[in-house]
């Protein structure tokens, strides 16, 4: 029989204000398999701890029972204990007392000392049935991928980098850069956005630490926390970088002329192109999609002007195997695509209305217009300007339920810019909520608002064009009367949502999405950049939509958490996983194609049996560097083979039994 | 029906002899006159021996099991509703499709031994059985009989819908045509027993299960049924007796909770091959219990009859994004 010890805490009058310890401490001691018990004002201070570890000793205790908060606050506080009383962490048990008892029902004392009751003794009918469990080691490979080039790839990986450890990041455009490059003057200070994104670009491109691919995927991932196996697609750029220079003779002569993704379509760019002027790295990549050569039509311009024979129509995609410990996701984001869902803006059939990262490609001195703001249609300077928030964002008929975070501050600066650089200029915001929390947000929504930007508090119901005016109906929801603006241009402040194939990354990395597509972060509080697959984290805005130094702060957070893991050689497991008896699987695997974690995979036994030849038989084996505990398989295995260590089937139906029995 | 015993014993002994299979399961002339035995012919003379009349009731498929561990190839005689067993087991990965091959009998139905022992003495011998589509004609040393199919089928064989297999390497027949408004089950078996009231239902399965022996004959016969330790045969130590998922004692709450486990454990998994019906020796109608779940499986997830085709996966252990969630 176990010789169980139950320490009932009151957590101040937490619990000892709704709920009698001293009686609960008198009542569990007639519990079976209790051999000590006893209450204190808090568990979990120094001489509670004490207290615990005394009465261990003292009273040769070999199960644990504490009744105090939940297990998620302290658990790992008095497994500790546990261990320095030389007893195993794992034959702790928690009664919950505060969240699930004093905390909801202190407005009946006695029926929630009667429920206390039920809990302790559920505590200890499980505490009888604990078994010592110990965690493993597992070897960890210090390096560490980084999916996506954007700010926040950028940040995290020349963080690691700088640690000490070797980053491998992978980017799918030709450039690193992302969505940050493209952005003229970044809020709420004005600075130029290239100027202080290309010398990170930069500063990757040259660091010991980090091997970059560009214009590449990731194509598999295999392994778990530490010893991740990861197949890098390179896809071909038909173009040897090794041997170019990135002179600018091919792109300067090729022939075929391509709509602008970079410029958000509004310029042209080359066949054979570099995206922008800073990329990196500094060489030119073929889209085939547009090549001539690639269309069955005589060129190879670039092949025969090429200095250095670079141009390689030949090439193929290559695969580069690479093994990592720790994994971060940064895919970013990309706008939502309004001329889907918004008729009454016209689907996207008037070029003068266009989205805000066009507007940024528009104001700024590389992009297509050399920094004078003109609108695509006809090129004439723009005097009226609307412009309106929360396209897509805020919407759950149409698009996105949540709030894309950005949008007021950007929308402010566009009208600021709009404002300073076309004289006699007027610009309208229709608006929902002007929300600027940060620092100095709000500051320069009221400098723009005194530059004498228009703000009008309601949404825009209508655009259409009449001559070469756009007009703009909606409604000021504050004066209650319909607005009507004759526009020459108009910018949507489109919804942010995840960049397209993170679903695709999400699966690879096995970390679930959210409704919105967003990578589901571990706790949104407390564990915002780890991911529920152990050793794989995120940045960004692939986790939600976020600012600039929102994303750096995340790279960097996420960064500290994979320099904490690569620290060490060796982790340990947990040691709450799945565990199979193999003489009861059989073999059905049933439990693979549950598990969400790819902890699981059949492995061949050889059984002896009396009187019989050896024979071969498969089994599931369970990973126990990848297992999380979740209990899928538990659930799925019909023969009741798998256990969840520490919470077995018998530990679960002996609770059920003291509580409803 | 002589065509197909022909045929079966032909290809039985070409099989043995040809080496292709060490084994033949099939069925053999039974005890009295309207009873088969399963039979293991593994020579091509006593591939002779096997036969195929309406009296071949049982399912073959589970004595594949017997044979797992070894690397023989078996031959196996199946009905339409022995045939979803061997997906079954194909699926829960207890016998490799390589190591069986499957002689498919078409099946004109099954006769009621009960009743048909009724007309004819169970000493007689039988000669020859003749399908005649709506009745069967047996010829035995004592005359001839006419049984007529609508009066002595069994009830699992009036409502069948598979009556040729779904599985198969050799067809040993013509395969039989199957009316359009025979394919779907419309299980009206399990629409009146819905209808009672709880306190009848309640009534029906007490009356039922105080009977039960626990004797286990219908998990052992189940092809869905394949665990290596059955969760009810677990040694458990004593002191943890209590923790038990029940007791050995055959009393009305055990049984219950013994047939609800199995219910619930072949659920999205029986194939409603009805051999659990027809091995209870106190004749509960287990097939009500199984055939109930089937009918919710398929109304929730649209699953058909499971075993149909071994790529389908189990509704209870796969997910699918479109599968309801009310309750979230």
């Amino acid at each position: 029989m176990p010789r169980i010890g139950v320490f009932v805490c009151w957590c101040g009058s937490n619990i000892g204000g709704v709920l009698d310890c001293p009686q609960l401490a008198r009542e569990a001691a007639s519990f079976p398999g209790v051999v000590y018990s006893v209450d204190y004002k808090y568990m979990c201070s120094e001489p509670g701890q004490n207290l615990i570890i005394e009465a261990i000793k003292e009273h040769r205790l070999d199960r644990v029972v504490v009744a105090s908060c939940s297990p998620r606050l302290h658990e790992e506080t008095f497994r500790k204990a546990l261990a320095r009383a030389g007893l195993n962490p794992y034959l702790l048990e928690m009664a919950n007392l505060r969240e699930h008892c004093s905390w909801v029902h202190a407005k009946e004392p006695e029926k929630a000392q009667v429920k206390a009751v039920d809990l302790v003794r559920r505590a200890v009918a499980k505490a009888a049935l604990l078994q010592p469990l110990v965690s493993s080691q597992i070897p960890v490979t210090k390096r560490c991928l980084v999916i996506g080039g954007g700010i926040a790839g950028i940040q995290c990986a020349l963080d690691i980098a700088d640690a000490g450890h070797e980053v491998i990041l992978v980017e799918r455009e030709p450039t690193i850069g992302g969505n940050m490059v493209k952005l003229d003057k970044t809020f709420p200070t004005l600075d130029c956005s290239a100027c202080i994104s290309t010398p990170k670009m930069v500063a990757v491109a040259s660091h010991p630490n980090i091997k970059l691919y560009t214009y590449a995927e990731v194509a598999e991932i295999g392994g778990y926390i530490g010893n991740f196996k990861v197949k890098i697609k390179q896809k071909a750029r038909y173009v040897d970088h090794d041997k170019c220079t990135g002179c600018g003779t091919c792109w300067e002569k090729c022939p075929s002329k391509v709509p602008d993704d970079f410029n958000g379509g509004l310029g042209t760019r080359k066949a054979i192109y570099i995206p922008f002027p800073q990329a990196v790295p500094n060489k030119p990549v073929i889209d085939a999609n547009h090549c001539r050569v690639f269309n069955n039509k005589k060129c190879r311009v670039c092949e025969k002007l090429c200095p250095t024979g670079a141009i390689d129509y030949e090439q193929q995609d290559t695969f580069i195997d690479e093994e990592v410990g720790a994994i971060v996701v940064a895919t970013g984001y990309e706008l939502f695509d309004w001329t889907k869902a918004y008729g009454e803006y016209g689907y996207g059939m008037y070029p003068d209305v266009i989205t805000g990262l066009q507007f940024e490609r528009l104001v700024n001195a590389a992009g297509p217009t050399g920094g004078k703001i003109k609108r695509p249609s006809d090129g004439k300077e723009p005097k009226t300007v609307v412009f309106v928030k929360c396209v897509g964002s805020r919407d759950e008929a149409k698009g996105k339920s949540y709030c894309s975070r950005v949008c007021c501050m950007y929308t402010a600066k566009h009208a600021h810019q709009l404002l300073e650089k076309v004289p006699d200029s007027q610009a309208y915001i229709f608006y929902m909520d002007v929300r600027t929390p940060g620092k100095g947000y709000e500051e320069f929504y009221q400098r723009t608002v005194q530059d004498g930007a228009i703000y009008v508090r309601g949404r825009v119901s209508k655009i259409y064009q009449s001559g070469d005016k756009l007009v703009v109906r909606g409604a000021d929801t504050l004066l209650g009367r319909p607005v009507e603006v004759k526009a020459d241009m108009v910018v949507l402040a489109t919804a942010m949502q995840p960049a397209a194939g993170v679903e695709t990354t999400a699966r690879l990395v096995g970390a679930p999405v959210d409704q919105d597509g967003f990578i589901q972060e571990a706790h949104p509080k407390l564990r915002p950049v780890e991911t529920h697959t152990a050793g794989v984290y995120v940045a960004g805005c692939c986790q939600g939509p976020k600012d600039i130094p929102d994303t750096v702060a995340q790279a960097s957070g996420a960064a500290a958490k994979v320099v904490g893991l690569l620290s060490h050689s060796k982790m340990s497991t947990s040691a709450m996983i799945s565990t199979v008896n193999e003489a009861l699987c059989t073999g059905c695997m049933l439990c693979e194609p549950v598990c969400p974690y790819k902890a699981i995979e059949p492995k061949v036994i050889t059984e002896r049996l009396p009187g019989q030849p050896p024979r071969e038989r498969t089994v599931a084996a369970v990973n126990s560097g990848l297992c999380q505990g979740c209990g899928c398989c538990n659930v799925a295995c019909r023969p009741g083979a798998i256990q969840v260590k520490g919470f077995t089937n018998e530990q679960m139906l002996a609770e059920v039994d003291a509580i409803c029995l | 029906m002589k065509q197909i015993v022909d045929r079966l014993r032909q290809e039985a002994a070409r099989l043995l002899a040809a080496g292709d299979v060490a084994m033949v399961i099939g069925y053999a002339k039974g005890t009295d006159v309207a009873r088969t035995t399963p039979y293991f012919a593994t020579n091509e003379e006593e591939a002779q021996n096997l036969t195929w009349n309406p009296f071949c009731t049982n399912n073959l498929v589970k004595y594949l099991l017997d044979f797992r561990f070894e690397d023989t190839k078996l031959a196996v005689v199946v009905k339409g509703c022995d045939s979803k067993g061997i997906n079954r087991l194909i699926y829960d990965r207890q016998f490799p499709r390589e190591r069986v091959v499957v002689l498919g009998v078409p099946c004109g139905g099954l006769l009621d031994r009960s009743k048909v022992l009724a007309t004819i003495d169970p000493g007689a011998e039988l000669q020859s059985v003749e399908d005649l589509g709506q009745e069967f004609v047996v010829r035995t040393d004592h005359g001839e009989f006419t049984f007529a199919k609508e009066q002595y089928l069994l009830p699992k064989c009036a409502v069948c819908r598979n009556p040729n297999p779904v599985i198969s390497d050799v067809l040993l027949g013509e395969e039989l045509p199957v009316a359009e408004e025979e394919k779907s089950d419309t299980f009206d078996d399990i629409v009146e027993m819905e209808a009672l009231d709880p306190a009848a239902k309640s009534a029906f399965w007490d009356r039922h299960f105080n009977r039960c022996l626990r004797c286990y004959a219908c998990r052992n016969v189940c092809p869905a049924c394949n665990c290596r330790e059955c969760a009810f045969e677990q040694a458990v130590p004593g002191w943890q007796q209590e923790a038990c998922w029940l007791s050995k004692k055959a009393s009305v709450d055990n049984n219950y909770t013994f047939h609800l486990i199995r219910m619930f454990d072949v659920t999205g998994r029986c194939i409603d091959c009805g051999e659990c019906e027809r091995v209870c020796p106190v004749n509960i109608p287990l097939r009500k219990l199984y055939r109930k779940v089937i009918k919710d499986v398929q109304e929730l997830f649209g699953d058909t009859t499971p075993g149909l085709n071994i790529g389908d996966g189990l509704p209870l252990t796969s997910y699918r994004k479109e599968d309801p969630e009310e309750f979230m």
